[in-house]
């Protein structure tokens, strides 16, 4: 049985649901694992703002805020007290903080998020607890993908 | 023109073998050069400057990683060096233990070093620093309670014993995500490994740590905590194998 704490005040689903994309494999893990730019260990406590460019792994605790262009994976035991600001992501872990994902976002069944979601796709696996709003709209997700493509044309 | 800067240690009566192997087969190589001992001179700044000035091409440290160390931090400190940095090159003929700088240039036999001497395989890299102090491959320490500031952005807090390395040049093949790690990219690597499948990567170019314990650099330099670690870009020119660990 589907258990979830949310209070929605404006949900748009306008994009299709997708289990998983690209980036992830059938089980969940992030499959570029060890491509991923910053990789926070199990056993390891950050504070501070992390920004960064590529993708970035979190197993272990953050507080603060989380801003990348590409991939967040938050891993099962990671416990994360942070914004999040990401391209696309994946969290199978506990976030208390507001998570902006510009594409996808999969929440997996052991997640528990506290805090206000806006993204432009969500899937939502069954056992995963949200308290918050959240908000889905894929015309954000499009524009990205028009002004990509557009961007590859000039060049 | 080459100049062999040979480390104290070397003086004593169970290197002699390995000494003559190499002087033989550098002059075999045509090789040869101006000899200085480490342990007959106070100033090596001063020594290598005058080398330098005249004319030298090829530095070569023979003895272990802390012969390396003296010998970089000599050259790249001195002002000759900034003027002819792209003239003068720097190499190793690995002689004793501790010689994990040597093996990640891909030299791993005194013999097998004459060899790649000749062969002028050149790569350009970086130089991490710690404090007043310089290191090739890596400074790690191991600390119970310590924090590392990194990119003036973020801390990382280690409250139980935690093996770190801020790694330049890896010298370890085993290192999980040692691959990815790049003496060219203008950027050091943080990395701890805690058990299979805990390890934390973090990549950035200035990392001040404040704690208890040591920093222990290239193996062989300790260095009292607190200490701001950071990289010197595309500092100098090594000749390496082919074996080397990285690309």
């Amino acid at each position: 049985m589907l258990f979830y704490q949310i209070s929605i005040l404006k949900i748009h689903l306008l994009g299709g649901v997708r289990l998983f994309k690209s980036m992830f494999n059938k089980d969940g893990k992030f499959e570029k694992f060890k491509d991923a730019e910053t990789i926070i260990g199990s056993s390891i406590k950050v504070k501070g703002n992390f920004h960064g460019k590529g993708d970035i792994v979190i197993e272990g605790m953050l507080e603060g805020s989380l801003k990348t262009e590409a991939n967040v994976f938050i891993g099962e035991k990671a416990k994360v007290g942070a914004s999040v600001e990401a391209d696309e992501a994946l969290i199978n872990g506990e976030i208390n903080g507001n998570i902006k994902v510009k594409k996808y976002l999969a929440i997996g069944k052991t997640a528990k998020i506290t805090g206000d979601v806006q993204c432009g796709e969500i899937s939502i696996e069954r056992g995963a607890s949200i308290t918050g709003q959240i908000i889905v709209s894929a015309e954000n997700a499009k524009k990205i993908e028009i002004k990509k493509s557009k961007e590859e044309e000039e060049i | 023109m080459n100049t062999y800067i040979y480390d104290d240690f070397l003086n004593k009566g169970r290197y002699r073998r390995a000494l003559n192997k190499v002087e033989i087969r550098l002059t075999d190589l045509g090789l040869n050069g101006k000899i200085i001992r480490l342990g007959s001179i106070k100033n090596v700044k001063e020594v290598i400057q005058a080398e330098i000035k005249n004319g030298v091409k090829t530095i070569v440290a023979v003895g272990n990683n802390a012969t390396a160390n003296k010998v970089i931090s000599a050259m790249i400190t001195n002002k000759a060096y900034g003027f002819f940095q792209k003239d003068v090159l720097f190499s190793i003929i690995p002689i004793g233990d501790n010689n994990s700088i040597a093996a990640s240039f891909g030299i791993k036999k005194e013999e097998e070093a004459c060899n790649i001497l000749l062969a002028r395989r050149i790569k350009q890299i970086d130089i991490g620093i710690a404090g007043n102090n310089i290191f090739l491959n890596k400074a790690e320490m191991v600390s119970e309670q310590a924090e590392v500031k990194i990119n003036e952005d973020y801390i990382l807090e280690i409250n139980k014993k935690t093996p770190v390395k801020i790694i330049n040049l890896n010298d370890d093949a085993k290192l999980s995500l040692g691959q990815r790690i790049d003496p060219y990219d203008n950027k050091l690597n943080l990395i701890i490994e805690k058990k299979p499948g805990d390890t934390t990567f973090i990549t950035g170019d200035d990392f001040k740590i404040s704690g208890q314990g040591n920093l222990i650099l290239d193996e062989s330099i300790e260095v009292p905590l607190p200490v701001e670690v950071g990289l010197i870009k595309e500092k100098i020119n090594i000749i390496v194998g082919k074996d080397r660990i990285f690309i």
